[in-house]
């Protein structure tokens, strides 16, 4: 297409680039300024009023060896990265089943099946019903509140129930005239075809694991011990509470100077592994909202 | 196949013959759905009861609708119920709007690599967790912070925590908001105009139309239905503000502003212990919630052909 660069044109395209650019900015500068912060001086830190663009001060590492030393910090992670491979391979799978399961149009139970779990994505008993069946089997303040609860998700049934279904049959066919029983055909054959839908599940439950805080507050109150990563920053970025972090015997003396860096330090330490990984997977998001028609 | 006349009658007996492993398969789903779905519907009967959870439900003194009159008469009833709708109304005013206005400003791009860069840096927000983004706003918001330093020094304001003051949380959240998803809110316009058949596009810029003329007369009509169904649905969602950021966001000097329905439900529930008046305000949160998705679902079905469920 030939396009004319009239004025106005040149001033919409460099308007139009230049507004792209600017929100780009706002996006990356408050993170920017967290890295910067994270590595800087914590006396000059304290007298910064600014955004930073390099560090304050001579670089150091001082915030990362308290946060690494720290237990709890430690111990987050090796939980939110239970959490996050359990729902990326037991979640998956079962979803993949349910999906499975309703897609077949031989099976009897398919339809009533089908309505049994769509019904779940338009009522649900809200927070306090299922609080309270948590709390009658035993899912408070226990490891696999954040495991059991949560792991199939209606969306994703539905969402694989399609990729299934826009397979050719030929496929189930001719495994099945090459004497291949029905457990073989299902992951041998048919999931491998789906792998697309199946990495869209799979990305879409790492991030939100990775990212989730709330179910853990309402759930794991008091075992400290299976808190994941977000919830010992929450105490630290919103609660304000550094304290835990910064122990030992010259804590008072340090706590005011260290606090601040420390903070900046959680932040990018529960920040970076998934930035580092979405510029990689964000096709996968793209196809998920484009595939589901809605979603966030 | 079998080619008698009369196919033999697919009953239950022969389904469950020939499909024997999948209804094997189908315990553990339908045990899953049962437990974590359906049990807490039945456990909103709690809603008409003075519930305490060592009697459990059968144990628990009836009291009909007296959660649901605490409810509507408490003095917080119409601030929760104003808050909600506020917040939410200026997400569709603003948010959705200026979605649509990005999607189409980045489809005038032509420049590919700068197009995905841009792109790939107007998504990153999104994967910031909540908690970190929340810390930010604090620290940015708190009495020195940068955005009070930015608000004083330009436009005079007094300087204290903005966190604490009522008159700002709207205006916080949905900035706030609109930094963490314009980029990826609009993957689903973006994807959209793609699929806007370029001849249109080709006619038009024969017979002499503009880029904005474009824009207007077939981008914008030609992603209608995608905007139609966001909307409705929108719309249906209207009662459902996240109780996830706020919840990290409010405190009690500024609860006339920040809260609402989900973090009523949580606070009365969890923190205070209230079990039958907080699942009455779900319960009233959810069926209205249920209908008004219905109804737009319905709606969007009428006018576009689409909807979720």
């Amino acid at each position: 297409m030939i396009e004319k660069n009239n004025p106005s044109r040149i001033l919409f395209n460099i308007l139009n680039y230049g507004f792209m650019a600017a929100f780009a900015i706002v996006c990356i500068a408050p993170l920017w300024h967290v890295l910067m912060a994270s590595l800087s001086n914590p006396r000059m830190l304290i007298m910064n009023t600014g955004l930073l663009w390099k560090p304050a001060g001579e670089i150091t590492f001082k915030g990362y060896e308290l946060v690494f030393r720290n237990g709890n910090i430690l111990g987050g992670y090796g939980n939110t990265l239970l959490y996050v491979a359990w729902h990326a391979v037991v979640g998956t799978f079962f979803t993949l089943i349910a999906g499975y399961l309703v897609s077949r149009k031989d099976f009897k139970l398919q339809i009533p099946l089908l309505l049994f779990i769509m019904f779940t994505m338009m009522f649900n008993g809200g927070l306090i019903p299922t609080y309270q069946v948590q709390r009658a089997i035993g899912l408070i303040n226990n490891k696999w509140a954040m495991m059991i609860p949560g792991m199939i998700g209606a969306f994703y049934v539905v969402m694989i129930k399609s990729a299934f279904e826009q397979l050719s049959p030929s496929y189930e066919e001719s495994a099945k005239l090459d004497g291949a029983g029905p457990l073989t055909i299902l992951f041998r054959i048919l999931t491998p075809l789906i792998m697309p839908s199946l990495a869209v599940v799979i990305m879409f439950s790492v991030v939100m694991q990775w990212n989730s805080w709330y179910p853990a507050s309402v759930y794991l109150p008091m075992s400290r011990e299976d808190w994941p990563l977000q919830l010992f920053m929450r105490e630290v970025l919103v609660q304000n509470n550094t304290a835990k972090i910064i122990s030992g015997a010259d804590a008072a003396a340090k706590a005011d100077l260290t606090s601040n860096l420390v903070k900046y330090c959680v932040s990018i330490v529960g920040t970076l592994p998934i930035l580092c990984a979405y510029p990689f997977a964000q096709k996968y998001f793209v196809k998920g909202v484009t595939l589901g028609g809605v979603k966030g | 196949m079998e080619l008698s006349a009369a196919p033999k009658k697919h009953t239950w007996r022969r389904d469950w013959k020939m499909n024997k492993w999948l209804y094997f398969l189908a315990i553990p789903i339908f045990l899953y759905f049962l437990i974590f779905h359906y049990l807490p519907m039945f456990g909103l009967v709690i809603s008409f009861q003075d519930f305490k959870p060592q009697r459990g439900v059968l144990g628990s003194e009836w009291v009909g609708f007296k959660n649901f009159a605490d409810f509507f008469g408490g003095p917080n009833f119409w601030t929760i119920l104003r808050n909600t709708l506020v917040i939410s109304g200026l997400g569709m005013a603003v948010s959705f709007p200026l979605t649509i206005i990005y999607a189409l400003m980045l489809n005038e791009i032509r420049c590919t690599w700068f197009k995905k860069t841009v792109q790939t840096i107007h998504y990153m927000p999104y994967f910031i967790s909540m908690v970190v983004v929340c810390g930010l706003i604090i620290e940015f918001c708190s009495t020195n912070g940068m955005i009070t330093n930015l608000l004083v020094n330009v436009f005079g304001i007094r300087r204290e925590n903005l966190l604490q003051n009522p008159d700002y949380f709207w205006a916080i959240n949905l900035i706030s908001d609109i930094w963490k998803g314009l980029g990826y809110g609009a993957i689903f316009f973006v994807s959209a105009i793609t699929s806007v058949g370029q001849e249109l596009y080709e006619a038009a810029a024969i017979d002499g139309a503009g880029r904005l003329r474009r824009a207007w007369h077939i981008t914008l009509p030609g992603i209608t239905p995608a905007i139609v169904t966001m909307l409705v649905l929108n719309c249906g969602m209207i009662l459902q503000v996240g109780s996830d950021k706020i919840l990290l966001l409010y405190n009690a000097s500024i609860y006339e502003t920040a809260d609402v329905i989900s973090t009523h439900v949580q606070r009365m529930g969890i923190e205070k212990m209230q079990y039958g008046y907080a699942s009455a305000v779900g319960l009233f949160n959810s069926v209205v919630g249920t209908i008004l998705l219905l109804t737009s679902n319905c709606i969007s079905r009428k006018l576009t052909d689409t909807g979720v469920i």
